[in-house]
């Protein structure tokens, strides 16, 4: 036991799992100091915040209060409970998937119907999705183990619920939460012992889907893979990317100091939802973003060590969900982070914790408090009490 | 719990293992790709950063003063604001853009139009506007309204001294007149600084200075304001009262070759240039050519002496008053019969003037007219230096040498005639001009003897005298040399028959001289035309006060001056 809780560097006699609350805590307020750092030229530039620079700084310092008040609340619920309630969850996210569909109810920004509009704030239901997504596969794996591996009692419906939000997803069009979802939602069946060749069979369709469109329509694949080739067409298609990789450039070890961005400055676009990132690199340096992937990486770590020790407790749902909230914020962080750097295409995810967003902050953190409370739940089992 | 229920199930560890195994190599291949951009590729990288948003900015020279010869400022820059904005975040109320528009002197509508073009980041609202308006504007504190320092020049002279120090653009570069010519030395160089710009152009980070910059030197000027004053209020006041086309004058120092008064009328407001015409811009005393008429004789004269054919005493036939040579008749307006050569200056006779040119070879009168400075730049170092028209002696037929002689068929500047008298003002030296003040005394070429400059001086005051052609330009307690013109304007070819050009040269004190004037009015036309009447009052009133004011000693007594009586008054023909 003591060999698979490797991980665990709190006091034996802690409650919880101090260094994940610490390292999500840490993630969150750096991601409250850049979010304030990289929006104060576009607030203050802007109309639509009254010009007030602080504007952005203000709602992200209220939906983190929020967040972190759910959180606490969520920490109090004990995990079977959100098992009872995935399915319910579930189709409630899927409603909110049709409603933002329907204009008059759904905000369309840029050409995408991803908002929901509430008198005081707006919701984003692909970000409350994906914690449905991971707590209703958790379920749905355990709950039909013993035929997991059969392919028309165990992944048929799965996969047709998922086609289902998948299809939802990309009318808004929101192809970053599709991808999150799906290789979420996946990796969890992988881990609660999907069959093997089904997963190579789903893997091989992929790769053949991808085939299919090199062949049947190569221009889309030239927009798709355009992000390897920023400089070709920097003031065009590349123009939001070779900002940001200027923004890496420009940071070297240590950065050009807080509040020193250049790239902030009207040119990069986005600078404080999905290319958070490149301001820290450029303001933080080389120093910044290996202690945001560090922070990453042990939350991850930490997902999959509780999951594991869940696992052992014969928590299966809790172990699956653990460990899926890990693969989720893992996965995302990484697109995120890939796409800033100039490794992935551009999509349209935010980075887990810190990027600005009140919907992707409510629902990371709620997860993380899922994650805290199994593994509260563990320490009171090895403890001898009862979860 | 749901395991318990459905018994001990094992979940495949090793998968587990792979997950996590694969985010964290991700997350590796992340730390390495962050590495390599900010530790091996940053000089690529920051070398495109730096082309979209690095700047080399001009740091403005302050433009360097021009000055009279007494250090008093005849151009200076003041600084001046300009109000710009940025359309899309200039969100001004209905007052707030009626109290703008008034501060600024724009129409409402234009102020509107300016504000309305929402895609622009820079639009200037209104230039060089004057530090109190743009302090106001400040302090209404609009959103969107910006300001930055500007040089405007300013010309206390005004329209006194418009032709000499010509002006500058909106951009602060010389156009015309000295702030032309000296633009070199005036705009000094600018320097550049490195700076980073945000999108939107505002400068964020002031990097490195590239250069400094090097401000523009301070300009003396040979010009003295007073002299200049007078000169063209007595300019304007006659160019007023013979209702006159337009009128030029020069005052030149006979000693240094210094410029030391320059004007033209019509003028200009060289502060409030909105509505200019070209007429108000000529530099006639430089640029503008004229037939000079009898102004030149006295170099026919002077050659005909310095060559020995004759004495201010040898005696000229000129009756019956008129000579045709070919198939041309020259006429003297008043008949003088036998007159000595002094005398066919002082009345300024054609016909004696001719005979006198027709005995000497064409090619001697050509070469003094060419020595003068006719048919030559004056090398002022002006912009638009008219070079006049002197034909080669070879093409010249008898006729055009004799009326040459008395300043037909020829065209000069009016610079070039008052230069060409400084032969006589200085004992047979041409001295070089300089509108740039010297201080000394300068040398100049020996054209003539001392003895015919001194003849011709003597020559030259008894023309100003009773009985002369000039007697209006005499001043009290100065004696003053000098010679009348009056010449018909040339018109489609011919000359118009009552269309005239008055002229004056001449200079003071005449022992020993110290200043050359000349004065041109062009279309005197309520009445009176002749030189002696139109050009010598101004000539009279500029000298005297000249004199006075650079403390000449007088040489002649201070008695009021008779006037002439009627008819002692000689008129002249050209």
């Amino acid at each position: 036991m003591s060999r698979t809780y490797v991980f665990a560097r709190s006091a034996p006699s802690a409650e919880y799992d101090r260094s994940l609350a610490w390292a999500a805590l840490l993630l969150a307020a750096t991601g409250l100091v850049m979010v304030y750092s990289s929006s104060i030229a576009t607030a203050e530039a802007s109309r639509y915040t009254g010009n007030n620079a602080a504007w952005f700084l203000a709602r992200h310092g209220l939906f983190l209060g929020v967040a972190l008040l759910a959180a606490i609340t969520v920490f109090l619920v004990p995990a079977r409970l959100w098992q009872h309630a995935a399915p319910a969850l579930f189709l409630g996210g899927v409603a909110l998937l049709v409603l933002v569909l329907i204009p008059g109810f759904g905000r369309e920004v840029n050409g995408a119907r991803r908002w929901l509009e509430l008198p005081l704030f707006s919701v984003q239901p692909s970000e409350l999705m994906k914690l449905a997504a991971v707590l209703y596969a958790a379920d749905y794996t355990t709950r039909k183990h013993g035929v997991l591996k059969k392919f028309r009692r165990g992944l048929l419906p799965i996969l047709a619920v998922m086609l289902l939000v998948s299809w939802l997803l990309l009318r808004e069009p929101d192809f970053g939460a599709f991808v999150v979802i799906a290789v979420t939602a996946f990796g969890i069946l992988f881990l609660g012992g999907m069959n093997g060749r089904h997963f190579a069979a789903l893997l091989g369709m992929l790769a053949a889907g991808f085939a299919l469109l090199v062949v049947v329509s190569p221009y889309r694949m030239q927009r798709i893979f355009g992000f390897m080739h920023p400089w070709s067409d920097p003031f065009g298609r590349g123009y939001q990317l070779s900002h940001a990789l200027i923004a890496f450039g420009r940071g070297e070890w240590l950065g050009v100091g807080l509040g020193a961005s250049v790239e902030k400055l009207h040119y990069l676009p986005e600078a404080h939802t999905d290319f958070l990132l490149a301001v820290i690199a450029e303001e933080l340096g080389f120093a910044g973003v290996a202690l945001v992937i560090g922070l990453f990486i042990w939350i991850v770590a930490r997902a999959f060590a509780i999951g594991r020790q869940a696992a052992l407790h014969q928590r299966h749902f809790a172990s699956l969900a653990a460990q899926g909230i890990g693969i989720w914020i893992g996965f995302q962080a990484l697109i995120n982070m890939g796409v800033n750097m100039g490794l992935l295409p551009t999509k349209g995810l935010t980075l887990p914790l810190m990027s600005y967003g009140g919907s992707g902050l409510l629902a990371n953190f709620v997860a993380l408090a899922i994650l805290l409370r199994i593994d509260w739940e563990n320490r009171q089992l090895a403890r001898g009490l009862h979860a | 719990m749901n395991a318990a229920t459905q018994g001990l199930v094992r979940l495949p560890v090793w998968r587990a293992r792979f997950v996590l195994a694969a985010l964290l190599a991700a997350f590796w291949v992340l730390g390495v790709r962050s590495l390599y951009l900010q530790a091996l590729q940053t000089d690529f990288l920051q070398e495109k950063g730096d082309a979209r948003y690095s700047r080399l900015i001009e740091v403005p020279a302050t433009r360097g003063r021009i000055l009279d010869r007494n250090g008093e400022a005849l151009a200076v820059s003041t600084p001046v604001k300009s109000v710009w904005a940025i359309p899309a975040d200039a969100e001004l109320s209905g007052a707030e853009r009626r109290k703008l528009a008034s501060l600024l002197a724009l129409e409402r509508n234009e102020l509107g139009k300016k504000l309305a073009d929402t895609s622009r980041d820079f639009v200037y609202l209104k230039r060089q506007v004057s530090p109190d308006i743009a302090e106001s504007v400040e302090a209404l504190g609009l959103k969107g309204i910006y300001q930055h320092r500007e040089y405007r020049r300013y010309y206390p002279g005004g329209e006194v001294t418009a032709h000499v120090i010509g002006f500058t653009g909106v951009d602060d570069d010389g156009q015309e007149g000295i702030e032309l010519a000296h633009q070199a030395s005036l705009g000094g160089k600018p320097g550049s600084r490195r700076v980073i710009k945000d999108r939107l152009g505002r400068i964020v980070e002031d990097v490195e200075s590239i250069r400094e910059a090097q401000d523009g030197r301070d300009l003396t000027l040979s010009i003295d304001s007073k002299i200049q004053n007078l000169a063209f209020g007595a300019l304007k006041t006659a160019v007023a009262q013979h209702h006159a086309k337009a009128g030029a004058i020069i005052a030149l120092d006979v000693r240094t070759g210094e410029v030391l008064a320059l004007a033209n009328v019509p003028s200009y407001n060289p502060n409030n240039r909105a509505h200019l015409s070209g007429a108000q811009l000529r530099n006639r005393v430089i640029t503008d050519l004229f037939e000079p008429g009898s102004t030149l004789k006295p170099f026919t004269l002077a050659l005909a002496i310095e060559r020995g054919k004759l004495t201010p005493a040898t005696l000229v036939q000129t009756a019956p008053g008129h000579l045709t040579i070919a198939d041309y008749t020259i006429h003297d307006t008043h008949p003088g019969g036998t007159l000595s050569a002094a005398q066919v200056l002082q009345k300024s006779s054609n016909v004696g003037m001719a005979k006198i040119a027709l005995s000497m070879p064409r090619e001697a009168l050509w070469d003094l007219f060419r020595r003068v400075g006719f048919g030559t730049a004056p090398q002022l170092g002006f912009p638009g230096e008219a070079t006049g028209k002197l034909r080669h002696y070879r093409s010249w037929r008898p006729i055009e040498q004799a009326t040459m002689a008395y300043g037909m068929g020829i065209s000069v500047s009016l610079v070039q005639l008052a230069h060409a008298y400084t032969v006589f003002a200085r004992d047979g030296e041409l001295v070089p001009l300089s509108l740039v003040k010297t201080g000394t005394a300068a040398s100049g070429v020996k054209l003539l003897s001392t003895e015919t400059a001194r003849a011709m001086r003597a020559m030259l005051e008894l023309a100003v005298q009773p009985g002369g052609t000039g007697p209006r330009a005499r001043i009290m307690g100065w004696r003053v040399a000098g010679k009348t013109g009056t010449a018909h304007k040339q018109e489609n070819g011919g000359y118009a028959p009552d269309k005239f050009v008055a002229s004056f040269v001449g200079f003071a004190p005449a022992s020993a001289p110290r200043v050359v004037v000349a004065v041109m009015v062009d279309e005197p036309s309520a009445g009176e035309h002749y030189g002696g009447i139109v050009a010598a009052p101004v000539f009279a009133q500029v000298t005297q006060g000249a004199l006075r004011m650079m403390g000449v000693p007088h040489d002649a007594p201070l008695e009021p001056l008779e006037t002439p009586a009627e008819g002692e008054e000689a008129k002249e023909n050209t």
